[in-house]
């Protein structure tokens, strides 16, 4: 692995954006995410390399450290900024399609619920681990989630609720995917989802965190 | 261990305290409130000793003397139980405001009740309305926890069927507090009083709860309710209706109405703002021209929730730690074994631990051990110190959004008062350290139960009092900010 891949890898770990963020304090001054990217462009690594050897990798310790409880939500949502950058260098490559991503997954909080830290954590990592990510923001309707399955033939859903009021609308959403679309996959997640609840609804997946979704989506992309 | 018998008038209370309990554990509960936090420079908290005996520490006695205090008084934050005592609690012969002085009242003739119904405790006063004195007490634990113990539960709940089986158990509870009030002190009641929050209310006059479940959370009837007290189905008559005040919005009900009353926020030059700790985490930013309020989730990990050995304020909590001679001290309600943590001790551990270097910034312990040890069995791991940094950066978050929403930085705030359960244990310097409130720590006052001192103000005053209280109030969805996740999420770390 280039040197270039293996900072580039760093700075999204430790969520270093750019040259000019102040964050992490040890990295302060140095190239960050998006000039590093760019740098590793231009030296002829293939956008495809970039992210499957720096970003994902990143990531997926990233993951591994939140659900081990070693880092929290500022140091993810960090990370995930830095991977963010380097997205926006990689952006051209995917619209061509020289970057070929494992899959589409569409993610949106259930229509009765506006929270969204949790849920825009889960897209921010599936994106950093090679997925293309629809995010159809809060408070979402069956309707929505099924007409963009139609348009995205093959995309996983992963539904999101924080209130014990408004878990029970994820059923509601499944059910409607589930009739318009038998074989699409369904993952939930949220502070009051559990397994039970999961397998009551008949939803196909419950991860407590990011990581569990990312493992699970890895295992039906393979 | 030994018991002592301590007897309140003039409530005519006689309770069973071990030996060394400090009388601050004793009285909070029955709406004493400590404005100097127990540094006995105030003198709010004095009782008179009428029979018994309370131990007069050299402290102690200084600063009885400097408070010019007869023999036989007291400083209840700095006494514990040694003897059987009667005492006359000096607080229920006055409304105490923050700013110290007693509220001006028209005096009326008769009594009232006052009543703070909380998702987790109600506390009714019965009031000479002629002279301002409280003369009985009762608390009570809401009988609907045991439908849950958080606001969403009890909506919850309400969408389950078990709507009018809350609101039987409420209106009873309450009936049968103030029947025991009258039992002791016999007199028709005037007036009865009582705020809450918003979902507190619709429960209890029989509305519908049930839109709070989702969003929009859009309830038609914010208003006032009243209702004859045969109604409610209680076994007295009141000569006045009984009241339960208008909600300010969704999740801001009455209690926060009575709170800026009893801050007198309404009627400030300068900005002051009002945060209550309790189970809602309501925060209000505002001046006698504009005031803007919001809900946060912070409050159940203040409570014990989610904290795997959090409890709430009662005995056997450990109601706050300081580091002394290179190690933890800890102050146990009701002078027993800690079994539990409180919120004021969870401010501090985080404070002290942070201090210490034994977690980072980001609340991670620094060792990389599981978790870390308080006092007794007592400790923290790394999912109860996660779910502190949301809670105070809910706080924080809301208290900023507020302010830029009405063009302000959180300097022009000139006063801050806590009001909720466990804000008589708070550690000030403890609470600025950690980042939940940014500001000087000497602009932050404890006023206890702000909603309990409002409700006793209204007994007092016209409708148009709280209309126009209610008219420059504006009710903010924090979540409605553009820049909510980015300043919530900064606002988890420690600096």
């Amino acid at each position: 692995m280039s040197e270039l891949i293996k900072k580039l890898s760093e700075c999204v770990e430790f969520g270093k954006v750019d040259k000019n963020s102040p964050f992490p304090p040890q990295m302060k001054g140095q190239d960050g995410a998006f000039e590093l990217t760019e740098q590793a462009l231009k030296e002829g690594i293939g956008s495809q390399d970039i992210l499957e050897e720096a970003l994902v990798p990143a990531m997926d310790r990233v993951g591994r450290k939140f659900s081990e409880n070693k880092i929290f939500v500022p140091q993810m949502l960090m990370s995930a900024k830095a991977m963010g950058a380097a997205m926006v260098v990689l952006k051209p490559y995917f619209i061509s399609g020289d970057i070929k991503t494992k899959g589409t997954f569409v993610i949106g909080t259930v229509f009765g619920d506006l929270h969204d830290i949790g849920k825009n954590l889960v897209a921010m990592m599936i994106e950093g681990s090679g997925w293309s990510v629809i995010d159809l923001g809060v408070d979402v309707s069956s309707d929505k989630f099924v007409e963009t399955i139609k348009e995205n033939p093959g995309a996983v859903v992963g539904l999101s609720a924080l209130l014990t009021t408004t878990m029970v609308n994820m059923e509601e959403v499944t059910n409607a995917i589930k009739e318009a679309s038998p074989e699409t996959k369904v993952t939930i997640g949220g502070a009051p989802v559990n397994d039970d609840f999961c397998k009551k609804i008949g939803a196909d997946n419950y991860s407590p965190d990011p990581q569990g979704v990312v493992e699970w989506l890895n295992k039906l992309a393979s | 261990m030994k018991k002592y018998k301590i007897k309140l008038y003039p409530l005519g209370k006689e309770l069973e305290v071990n030996e060394n309990t400090p009388l601050t554990d004793v009285l909070h509960e029955y709406g004493v409130e400590f404005p100097c936090a127990g540094k006995g420079t105030c003198g709010n908290c004095k009782v008179k000793v009428l029979s018994g005996s309370i131990e007069l520490s050299d402290n102690h006695k200084q600063k009885v003397e400097k408070l010019g205090l007869e023999d036989n008084r007291r400083l209840a934050c700095l006494s514990s139980c040694t003897d059987d005592v009667t005492l006359e609690v000096d607080q229920f012969a006055h409304i105490i405001l923050a700013d110290e002085t007693e509220f001006e009242f028209t005096a009326q003739k008769g009594f009232g009740v006052a009543v703070d119904l909380g998702t987790t405790t109600v506390v009714a006063q019965l009031i000479d309305l002629s002279t301002g004195e409280v003369v009985a007490v009762e608390t009570l634990l809401n009988p609907q926890v045991r439908f849950g113990s958080d606001l969403i539960s009890r909506v919850q709940a309400s969408l389950d069927g078990n709507a009018q089986e809350m609101t039987k158990l409420i209106r009873e509870s309450i009936g049968s507090m103030i029947e025991l009030m009258l039992e002791k002190h016999p007199a028709e009641p005037d007036k009865v009083v009582i705020v809450g929050n918003t979902a507190m209310q619709l429960i209890f006059a029989d509305c519908d709860a049930t839109p709070l479940a989702a969003y929009p959370f859009h309830i038609d009837d914010l208003s006032k309710k009243t209702f004859d007290a045969n109604e409610l189905g209680w076994n007295f008559n009141t000569n006045n209706k009984v009241e339960f005040h208008s909600s300010i919005g969704s999740f801001v009900g009455s209690d926060i109405l009575a709170g800026i009353a009893a801050t007198g926020l309404h009627r400030k030059e300068k900005y002051t703002a009002l945060i209550d700790l309790g189970t809602n985490g309501e925060i209000v930013v505002g001046n006698k021209d504009q005031i803007v309020c919001a809900s946060t989730a912070a409050g159940p990990a203040f409570e014990g929730a989610n904290i795997s050995m959090g409890m709430r304020a009662t005995t056997g909590a450990i109601s706050s730690l300081s580091f002394e001679n290179g190690e933890m001290k800890a102050e146990v309600i009701g002078n027993s074994k800690p079994k539990g943590i409180c919120g004021s001790a969870l401010i501090d551990a985080i404070a002290i631990l942070h201090k210490k270097e034994l977690i980072g910034m980001f609340g991670e312990i620094a060792s990389g051990e599981e978790s870390i040890k308080l006092a007794g069995k007592v400790s923290l791991n790394q999912k109860d110190i996660n779910e502190f940094l949301l809670a105070k950066a809910a706080i924080a978050a809301g208290l900023d959004i507020l302010a830029s929403n009405l063009s302000i930085e959180l300097e022009d705030i000139n006063e801050v008062y806590i009001a909720g359960g466990f804000g008589n244990y708070i550690n000030i310097e403890n609470v600025v350290s950690t980042g939940m409130i940014e500001t000087e720590g000497e602009k932050i006052h404890k006023m206890g139960n702000t909603a309990l001192i409002g409700a006793k103000m209204l007994l007092f005053k016209d409708a148009d009092f709280t209309k126009t209280i209610l008219q420059k109030t504006k009710h903010i969805n924090l979540e409605g900010d553009p820049n909510f996740q980015d300043i919530y999420v900064n606002k988890m770390m420690l600096l």
